[in-house]
């Protein structure tokens, strides 16, 4: 009997060992380690959401290796496109990474000079930023030169505008939003017969106190010689499916990744100052984040890289960091000088890095895929359906504040307040918490009513007759005593005068 | 008179107390200590049983000798501070009367602050103001206490008052900057004779 039950426990041992062992992958560690920003801010330890799979740079393809590739594209129908930038040309890839075609590295109108971006809108036009030649060129879906559109004339760019268009994205109305390099007044509206049609979602100037000053006091000599206030710029530029646009902006410590609505308004931050990427008010060898490029899945996570880490970061659609992997080294999972990332068709990310002329290939962990999940059940309001892959998401990270978050918010929605605040607490959400609080405390004072009532009349008729009861009673004592100590006082007094 | 008699009068009539205190045989130096102990105490349990919603700082970031000092040199400050000029300006009140009186003076925050501080655990962040109005109408009240004691202490007028009032607040900011000062140079003194010792002891 004793032995059989070793056997079976053997056996099953067995079983769990050889499972934990799945042949075929490789166990090479990951590079980088997994980590949050809590609201202590302080990074906390993580699981990884993405793992290293595979590298592509080119030298296996008929079209040669790359040379400082700087976009990545992938198309509706799940081909990729390289802007080839160092080799002029715009490579297309299958899915497999086969070369299905190369773009512009023929002679004629359809040559290209050090191409940046490149975008292939749903009917399969092909377009690509031409940056050196300053023009945007049409491609036919096979590849064909189709047309171009050369520098856009209108009043409103004024004298001193260079056009370097380097990212673009093209609506459904087929007008294209342009990123041109050295740009500050916003993203160029081209239509499609190549009009300027303005600006779109250009970043402010905040108000600053100590520009006021200066511009009251200084004289217009003294002014002329300040350096001019411009607005940001935009580094990168993207679309998601519902054809909102998602902008980086370089050189500035919050509101780094935009979405921007139909009519240029920031809808990801409305009314905050949120800090993107790493935290370098608390530490950091840089001072600030300088996002490049910015890719958006089906889903509506957001993965920003930062130039200067060289990390990506992934958020969900609110804007809460989910996960961060990359960074700088030569081990693979990590870059030289990443230039666009990418989502592919089945949920993994490529990013393209232009130091090593290559694009790594990032697949989820099991934790990023239920993470996904639950964040899109989420975002989309439905919290009791993700409740349970929150409680999963727990199981593998107690340290996903985000999880709690969302468990509270199911349990109030399922009018569960005590619970709910339980959660609140443990992800440090003060608003909510007290909001859970707001309708615990309702719901108390109707369960125990009677006691409240009760409790009410007590404290009228005590405040009314009881209490001044007392003090009279205690009036009395006092002064009773008052008058004794006085008396004697004065007896002593008396005693102590007296010759 | 035991103190909380005098505690009991310093809310009701503030007035007739601050005449009463100028009687040397009313009061004691341990009084206004026992009252500042016991503001630090107020103060110390209000942080303990403000309601999660509301609490502004981790327990980790709160420090019983940080708090000390908040409630300790501000008020030793403003009793030197006030002493010294109304002295000068022919005030009447003598050191021990501003100490104790301005003691005392602080009483309503003492006395209240925790209550005030258990509503944040039966109301919301949207009932907010209350706590916030109930809070500043306890410094409102310290406030025109100090300022009742000034007047009554040293028998001024009101335009004297509010110029005494103003004068002390400007003495004590002179007083910590002076301290300041005086902080940086017994520094630098103090390590150009550890730097003079050890030059000595390198050459024996």
């Amino acid at each position: 009997m004793r032995i059989k039950h070793r056997l079976t426990g053997l056996i099953l041992a067995a079983v769990f060992a050889s499972g934990l062992f799945v042949p075929g992958v490789s166990h090479a560690a990951v590079p980088y380690e997994g980590y949050q920003w809590n609201r202590h801010d302080s990074d906390v330890h993580s699981i990884n959401g993405y793992i290293y799979q595979y590298s592509m740079d080119g030298y296996d393809l008929e079209s040669g290796p790359f040379k400082e590739p700087q976009d990545l594209f992938v198309a509706p129908d799940g081909t990729i496109f390289v802007a080839d930038t160092g080799n002029n040309r715009i490579v297309h890839l299958s899915m497999e990474m086969k070369v299905l075609g190369v773009i512009g590295d023929a002679e004629g109108k359809g040559a290209l000079s050090e191409p940046k971006g490149v975008f292939v809108h749903p009917n399969g036009t092909i377009y690509v930023a031409d940056t050196k030649n300053q023009r945007i060129v049409l491609f036919s879906p096979s590849g064909k030169y189709e047309k171009e559109h050369t520098v856009p004339h209108s009043p409103l760019l004024g004298k001193n505008f260079t056009y370097s268009p380097s990212k673009l994205t093209v609506d459904k109305r087929e007008v294209m939003m342009v990123v041109s390099e050295g740009n500050t007044q916003g993203l160029l509206q081209i239509d499609k017969n190549g009009q300027f049609k303005g600006f779109f979602g250009a970043n402010h100037i905040g108000f600053s106190w100590k520009r006021l000053l200066v511009n009251t006091i200084a004289t217009d000599d003294q002014k002329a010689q300040l350096a001019v206030q411009r607005p940001l710029e935009f580094s990168s530029v993207t679309q998601d499916e519902e054809g909102s646009l998602y902008t980086t902006t370089l050189a500035t410590e919050t509101n780094q990744i935009k979405r921007l609505s139909p009519v240029g308004v920031d809808t990801l931050n409305p009314g905050r100052a949120k800090r993107y990427g790493d935290r370098y008010d608390v530490a950091g060898p840089f001072e600030l984040s300088s996002f490049v490029s910015i890719s958006v899945s089906p889903e509506g996570f957001i993965s920003a890289l930062d130039l200067n880490t060289s990390k990506v970061f992934e958020y969900d659609k609110l804007g809460n960091l989910l996960f961060v992997y990359g960074g700088l080294g030569d081990q693979s999972g990590l870059f030289k000088t990443p230039a666009d990332i990418a989502g592919l068709p089945d949920g993994s990310m490529a990013v393209l890095d232009k130091g090593r002329n290559r694009i790594d290939v990032f697949r989820t962990t099991p934790f990023a895929d239920l993470v996904h999940k639950a964040s899109t059940l989420y975002v989309d309001g439905r919290y009791e359906e993700a409740e349970s892959m929150w409680k999963e998401v727990l199981k593998y990270n107690a340290n996903y504040d985000m999880a709690y978050h969302a468990i509270g918010k199911s349990l109030y929605k399922g009018e569960r307040y005590g619970e709910a605040m339980r959660y609140f607490k443990l992800a440090e959400t003060k608003g909510d918490y007290s909001t859970a609080f707001k309708e615990y405390r309702k719901a108390y004072m109707r369960e125990h009513f009677a006691w409240f009532a009760g409790g009410l009349i007590l404290l009228i008729l005590v405040l009314r007759y009881a209490v001044p009861l007392l003090l009279r009673f205690l009036r009395r004592v006092v002064t009773a005593r008052m008058t004794a100590g006085a008396s004697k006082a004065e007896s002593t007094w008396g005693k102590g005068e007296s010759p | 008179m035991n103190t909380l008699q005098l505690i009991r009068q310093v809310i009701v009539h503030p007035i007739d107390f601050f005449y009463d205190i100028q009687n040397p045989k009313r009061i004691s130096w341990l009084q206004g200590v026992l009252l500042i102990l016991l503001l630090f105490v107020a103060k110390m349990l209000s942080l303990i049983v403000t309601g999660y919603a509301f609490e502004t700082r981790q327990p980790y970031e709160i420090s019983w000798v940080y708090e000390f000092m908040w409630i300790i040199v501000p008020w030793g400050a403003y009793c030197v501070s006030n002493w010294a000029v109304s002295t000068i300006l022919e005030g009447e009140g003598k050191f021990k009367e501003i100490f104790v009186g301005s003691a005392f003076a602080l009483a309503p925050y003492i006395l209240f602050i925790v209550p005030v501080t258990l509503l944040t655990n039966i109301l919301s962040l949207d009932e907010q103001s209350i706590i916030l109005f109930l809070s500043n109408l306890l410094l409102v009240w310290c406030g025109w206490l100090l300022l009742v004691k000034i007047k009554v202490l040293h028998d001024f007028e009101l335009g004297k008052m509010v110029g005494i009032a103003l004068l002390t607040v400007i003495g004590m900011v002179i007083m910590l900057f002076v301290l300041i000062l005086m902080y940086g140079l017994i520094n630098q003194f103090c390590s150009f004779i550890l730097d003079l010792i050890k030059e000595v002891r390198f050459r024996y």
